[in-house]
C-alpha cells in the first residue's frame, strides 16, 4: 500500500467517523445541550445533572433491570449524553420500585430510600388545571399519587403540591387528563433538583 | 526449513495437532461470550428475568459485578470521585489482565468474536491459508490512542469514548434492538471496524482500541506469555503469518507488550517450539 491509498483510507475513516458523531445532533453546541428538561428526568437517586453525565459509563443495566419499562436509553443524538438513562414521565412514570438504584455500578444512582427520591417537584399549571378552573372537579392526581395528603393534598378541592414529599415520580403527570399543545400535562414534573451545582 | 518439510508432511497425516484445540476453545469461549450479550437483552425483556445484567461495560450477574477498566477509570478521572463498588468492579478485569494480559481482547470480547467468524469466512471465500495484511500501522499507536482518549475525555468532561469503546456499543447495540427496536447510529463504528479487517486483520483492535490498549498497558509485565524454545524451532516463520495482531513469534515479539495471548501462533507450530509459558 503506498502513501496515497493510506492518506486516502484514514481521511476516508475520519469522515465517516465524524459524521457519525456530529450529524445526527444539529450542531456541535447541541451535542452539549442536558437532555434532563420538564417530564425528562433521571431515574430516582440521580446525583446533579453537572456530574452525572461523566460518572455514568452508560452500561444500561438500570435500564435492564427497570420492570416497568420506565427508563429510557438515550442514543447518539443526545450528543455526548448518549447512553445515560431518562424517565419521560409523561409516557412512562416512575413507579418508584428502587430496583435501578440497587445496580448501579458506579454510584451515579445512589442507593436511597424511596421517600427519598427527588427526580423533580410536581408543579400544577393552574390556568390548564381543571380543577383550578373551576370546570370540573377532578382529582386523580390526588388519588394516584403515592404519598396521598403528604406529597398532593386537597385545598378546597384543588390540588396543592408539598415540595417537602414530592418525589417527582411523575405518577400524576402521567394520569392526568388534560394536555395543552406546548405545555404538557396539566401537572408537571420540573427537574429542580438535577440542575443544583455540586457543592465541592 | 528442510528439517520441516521433512518431518512436517509426515506429522499431519498421523496425529491431529494437539494446538488445535486451543483455537476451538478460544472460538467456543469467544461465542458463547458472545451469545450471552446477544441472548440476555431478550432474556431480560420478554421473560423479566433479570439475574445478569448489562454486558462488558458492566455485567451484573446477581449481585456480583464487573466494571471495564477503561469505563470505570474515566468516571473516576472526570467526576474526581471514588465509588467503592465501582472499584471493586473493576479488580477482577484489573488483576486478569495483569497476570495473564490482553486475554480479554482475544477470549471474550464480542468484536473479536465477530472478526474471527469474518476471518473464517474470508479464508473460505479466498480459499487462501494466511489472509493478506495490507495496511500495516505501527503498533505504538496504541499508546497514542490510550492516551488520547483519557485526555479527550478530560477535557470534555464527559466520558465521550465510552461509546466509542467497541466492545460495549455491540451489548448496546444488541439492548436497544430488544428494548427499543432501533438500531442507534453509533452502531456504524463497528461497521467500520468490519470493513477496515477487510484490509489489514484486526487493523482495529491492533492500535485504535482504546480498552485493548490499557489492558495491554496493564498487562505489559504480564506473567502468562507465549515462549520460543529455540532449539525445536524450524524457522518456517507460520507462525508469523498466521499472527493476528501481525507480531512475529519466530522472533520472540510474543513476549512483548502487544501480543494478546490468543494463541493461534501456539496451535499452527507444527513442531511445538511455542508454548504458554508462566513466568
Amino acid at each position: 500500500m503506498n502513501r496515497r491509498s493510506f492518506l486516502f483510507c484514514m481521511s476516508a475513516g475520519a469522515t465517516a467517523l465524524s459524521g457519525i458523531v456530529f450529524s445526527p445532533c444539529g450542531s456541535v453546541a447541541a451535542m452539549f445541550n442536558s437532555p434532563v428538561t420538564t417530564n425528562c428526568l433521571r431515574p430516582p437517586g440521580a446525583v446533579s445533572e453537572e456530574l452525572f453525565p461523566s460518572r455514568c459509563i452508560r452500561c444500561g443495566r438500570c435500564v435492564e433491570v427497570c420492570p416497568y419499562r420506565s427508563i429510557v436509553l438515550l442514543d447518539i443524538r443526545a450528543g455526548v449524553y448518549a447512553g445515560t438513562p431518562v424517565v419521560e414521565v409523561d409516557k412512562i412514570p416512575c413507579y418508584l420500585c428502587m430496583k435501578c438504584v440497587d445496580v448501579c455500578p458506579t454510584g451515579s444512582l445512589k442507593r436511597i430510600e424511596q421517600h427519598q427520591t427527588r427526580m423533580g417537584l410536581a408543579v400544577v399549571n393552574k390556568f390548564d388545571c381543571s380543577a383550578w378552573a373551576g370546570t370540573i372537579l377532578c382529582r386523580t392526581c390526588y388519588d394516584k399519587c403515592p404519598y396521598p395528603e403528604k406529597a398532593i393534598r386537597l385545598d378546597q378541592l384543588r390540588p396543592v403540591v408539598d415540595e417537602k414529599w414530592c418525589t417527582g415520580c411523575g405518577l400524576c403527570t402521567h394520569a392526568c387528563p388534560v394536555t395543552v399543545k406546548k405545555r404538557g400535562k396539566a401537572i408537571n414534573i420540573v427537574p429542580l433538583y438535577a440542575e443544583k451545582k455540586v457543592g465541592r | 526449513m528442510k528439517r520441516d518439510t521433512l518431518v512436517g508432511d509426515k506429522h499431519e497425516e498421523k496425529k491431529p495437532k494437539k494446538g488445535r484445540g486451543l483455537n476451538r476453545w478460544r472460538l467456543l469461549t469467544l461465542g458463547g461470550a458472545f451469545l450471552l450479550v446477544v441472548i440476555n437483552p431478550f432474556v431480560t425483556y420478554y421473560l423479566h428475568f433479570t439475574f445478569v445484567q448489562g454486558w462488558y461495560q458492566s455485567l451484573g450477574i446477581g449481585s456480583l459485578w464487573f466494571v471495564s477498566p477503561l469505563e470505570g477509570l474515566e468516571s473516576l478521572l472526570i467526576s474526581k470521585s471514588f465509588y467503592g463498588p465501582s472499584l471493586v468492579g473493576m479488580a477482577v478485569p484489573v488483576l486478569v489482565a495483569l497476570f495473564l494480559g490482553r486475554v480479554f481482547c482475544s477470549w471474550i470480547c464480542p468484536v473479536s468474536f465477530i472478526l474471527e467468524v469474518q476471518d473464517r469466512i474470508r479464508k473460505v471465500f479466498s480459499g487462501k491459508r494466511y489472509l493478506f495484511n495490507g495496511l500495516i500501522v505501527a503498533k505504538r499507536i496504541l499508546w497514542v490512542t490510550l492516551m488520547t482518549e483519557i485526555l479527550l475525555s478530560m477535557i470534555l468532561g464527559v466520558p465521550l469514548f465510552v461509546f466509542l469503546s467497541p466492545p460495549g456499543l455491540v451489548g448496546r447495540e444488541v439492548m436497544m434492538l430488544a428494548f427499543f427496536g432501533s438500531l442507534p447510529l453509533e452502531g456504524g463504528i463497528l461497521l467500520l471496524i468490519v470493513m477496515l479487517e477487510l484490509l489489514t486483520r484486526r487493523f482495529f483492535c491492533r492500535s485504535f482500541c482504546p480498552l485493548g490498549g490499557l489492558l495491554a498497558f496493564i498487562g505489559r509485565k504480564r506473567n502468562l506469555v507465549i515462549d520460543l524454545a529455540d532449539e525445536s524451532c524450524s524457522g518456517c516463520r507460520q507462525c508469523d503469518f498466521v499472527c493476528p495482531m501481525g507480531l512475529r513469534p519466530s522472533v520472540g515479539e510474543s513476549r512483548g507488550a502487544y501480543c494478546w495471548n490468543c494463541g493461534e501462533c501456539v496451535a499452527c507450530c507444527d513442531n511445538e517450539a511455542l508454548k504458554f509459558h508462566w513466568r
